[in-house]
């Protein structure tokens, strides 16, 4: 029985580890703008985001533990009886679904959404714990790109799709397009704030363009014999080629001038204060000085494309033309 | 074709290298050895202008690292310490990046990819992202970067290890074939049976400082005992509490 205890003690600070990185969301530019400027209006994308944040947090715990490793402790079976059983209470959302439960006792609508929830932890434990086969899935699918940068272009995508940031996007690019589907216009007002919430959501990964390389990658960078401003270059690539299909329900060109402002500023910390991300959770911005300037630079060029003239756009593709050239140098003197 | 001069590396009160001279001519494949920490790993990285001396010069096919590092990137291959792989390529992926970004043409780099996957058993596994691929495969995906744009000078730091008897020997023959190309191979390994087969020139260095430089031939004895006598004695210790009859 020791050995039991022992492991679940070791389960449980991996586990703390692993959720501390959801401080990650206190960094994020998106959730810092709807609290900030959306305060109780924003209740939607606290929603969006909960949904997004929901799935990653409902894994089984003793998925930490190498299938190979468990099978080579000696340990008996009803040790291992008792890790299944008592290893579920080490997520912290199993407490919360009793805590929900206990408080929504007689209330039958927060009972059906306790309920609706609790299905939903389930089925994301019960497919966490499942051995699932190796294959990467849409990873593999995603296309190649035109030149040399092609597969640095896909490396990228891939690592943007494995930030919680694209699926915030995506929910709120294809709510506005069930929207405008099955009901009425939207008003302009409010295809114009989408826009901003759309680019927002991705705006900090642009802060941290390099945060998900690892230090392999970090590495391989240094043994190319490419110039800085062409990692930028497919770095941007990648994050235009993730964004511009959610762009489409809303305002794609606005959207189009906006990214190119939030990736003009995003070049500065990116290469002057890396910051190391963790897959499957939110990006945590580098600053939010710079999340702030990012934000101001990224909604004054949407504004001003969506409701002036399309000439804004090329103050936007000016500034982050100079913005890869001088940062491509700089990051070319950080890996000498 | 590899040239040091006094070449050094301190961080802080440490010096890791220290005052290295070396030659390494065109063709050769130099073998460089010393105990974990001895320096080899920084020394590869100023020779291949990761890591900028702290004093002295170093040369490779006349190029100096720090002035001019995109083209000596372009002459060189490096299987580098940490491999250098990204978790989100597949193994195949690899190559054509490599192919792409040296300018080998589309066609040739899908050719060279096809037979260096087929060459070092990794068709099997060219799709799987290097993040699912044992440590072996990882080598070996490294090992066929290095290759595959057809470099001058070959730094492969440690390439035998956690591969397979029979991919070491197939690795060791693509070696020596480059070798007799032309093409330079340096060198770091702890598998030193591997080595004596291998190398034409070693060179042995002891905590930071170069003890041994030779042709394989000059060795007076067999080379794990010269190891041994230069740079490290092994001393083994009887752990008293290892046996079955020992609780």
């Amino acid at each position: 029985m020791a050995r039991a205890v022992a492991l679940l003690r070791a389960l449980g600070t991996a586990y703390r580890r692993d959720w501390t990185a959801l401080q990650s969301l206190a960094g994020n530019n998106f959730f810092l703008l709807t609290v900030f400027f959306l305060r109780q209006a924003g209740i939607f994308v606290y929603l969006i985001m909960g949904l997004v944040m929901f799935f990653p947090l409902s894994t089984d715990p003793l998925r930490k533990i190498p299938a190979s490793r468990m099978a080579l402790w000696p340990l008996a079976r009803r040790e291992w009886w008792l890790l299944r059983l008592a290893s579920p209470w080490i997520n912290p959302m199993t407490w919360g679904l009793v805590a929900l439960a206990a408080w929504g006792a007689g209330r039958s609508i927060t009972v059906g959404l306790w309920a609706l929830i609790a299905a939903l932890f389930a089925a994301a434990f019960l497919i966490s714990s499942l051995p699932l086969p190796r294959g990467g899935g849409m990873f593999r699918r995603v296309p190649s790109f035109p030149g040399s940068l092609d597969q640095l272009v896909r490396k990228n995508v891939r690592e943007i799709l494995s930030t919680l940031d694209f699926y915030c996007a995506a929910i709120l690019s294809v709510s506005v397009l069930a929207f405008r589907i099955f009901a009425r216009d939207l008003p302009q007002e409010a295809l114009m704030a989408m826009t901003v919430l759309v680019v927002g959501a991705l705006s900090s990964y642009a802060q941290c363009l390099f945060g998900l390389d690892g230090e392999g990658g970090l590495s391989r960078y240094r043994l190319l014999p490419v110039r800085g401003w062409q990692l930028l270059l497919a770095k941007d690539a990648a994050f235009l080629a993730a964004l511009i299909p959610l762009l489409i329900p809303v305002a794609p060109v606005a959207g189009f001038g906006g990214a190119l402002a939030v990736l003009a500023v995003g070049h500065a910390p990116s290469v002057g204060h890396p910051r190391e991300q963790t897959r499957w959770r939110f990006t945590t911005g580098a600053a939010l000085g710079n999340g702030l300037v990012q934000m101001i630079a990224m909604a004054m060029t949407i504004s001003s494309i969506f409701s002036s003239s399309l000439w804004f756009l090329a103050p936007a593709a000016g500034a982050w033309a100079v913005s890869i050239w001088w940062y491509g140098r700089e990051l070319e003197r950080a890996m000498a | 074709m590899i040239s040091c001069r006094n070449l050094t590396r301190r961080f802080g009160d440490f010096t890791a290298v220290n005052a290295l001279n070396l030659e390494v001519a065109a063709g050769a494949i130099c073998a460089f050895l010393g105990p974990n920490g001895a320096g080899k790993s920084t020394t590869v990285k100023m020779m291949t202008g990761l890591l900028a001396p702290t004093s002295g010069e170093v040369l490779v096919g006349g190029l100096n690292p720090a002035a001019n590092p995109l083209e000596l990137k372009r002459r060189i291959g490096v299987l580098p310490e940490d491999l250098g792989l990204f978790d989100d390529l597949t193994v195949e992926e690899h190559l054509l990046l490599t192919g792409d970004i040296y300018g080998v043409p589309r066609h040739e780099t899908r050719a060279r990819t096809a037979q260096l996957l087929h060459a070092l058993s990794l068709e099997h596994g060219r799709r799987t992202f290097a993040a699912a691929c044992s440590h072996g495969m990882r080598k070996k995906t490294a090992f066929a970067m290095a290759l595959l744009p057809n470099p001058q000078v070959l730094f492969l730091d440690e390439p035998f290890e956690a591969i397979d008897p029979v991919t070491a020997k197939i690795m060791r023959e693509l070696l020596q074939s480059v070798a007799r190309h032309g093409v330079t191979v340096f060198l770091t390994s702890h598998i030193l049976s591997m080595v004596e087969r291998i190398a034409t020139q070693i060179v042995m260095i002891r905590k930071g400082q170069m003890v041994w430089n030779s042709t394989v031939g000059e060795l007076p004895q067999s080379l794990e005992d010269h190891y041994f006598d230069l740079v490290e004695t092994p001393v083994v210790e009887e752990l008293e509490w290892l046996g079955p009859s020992r609780s």
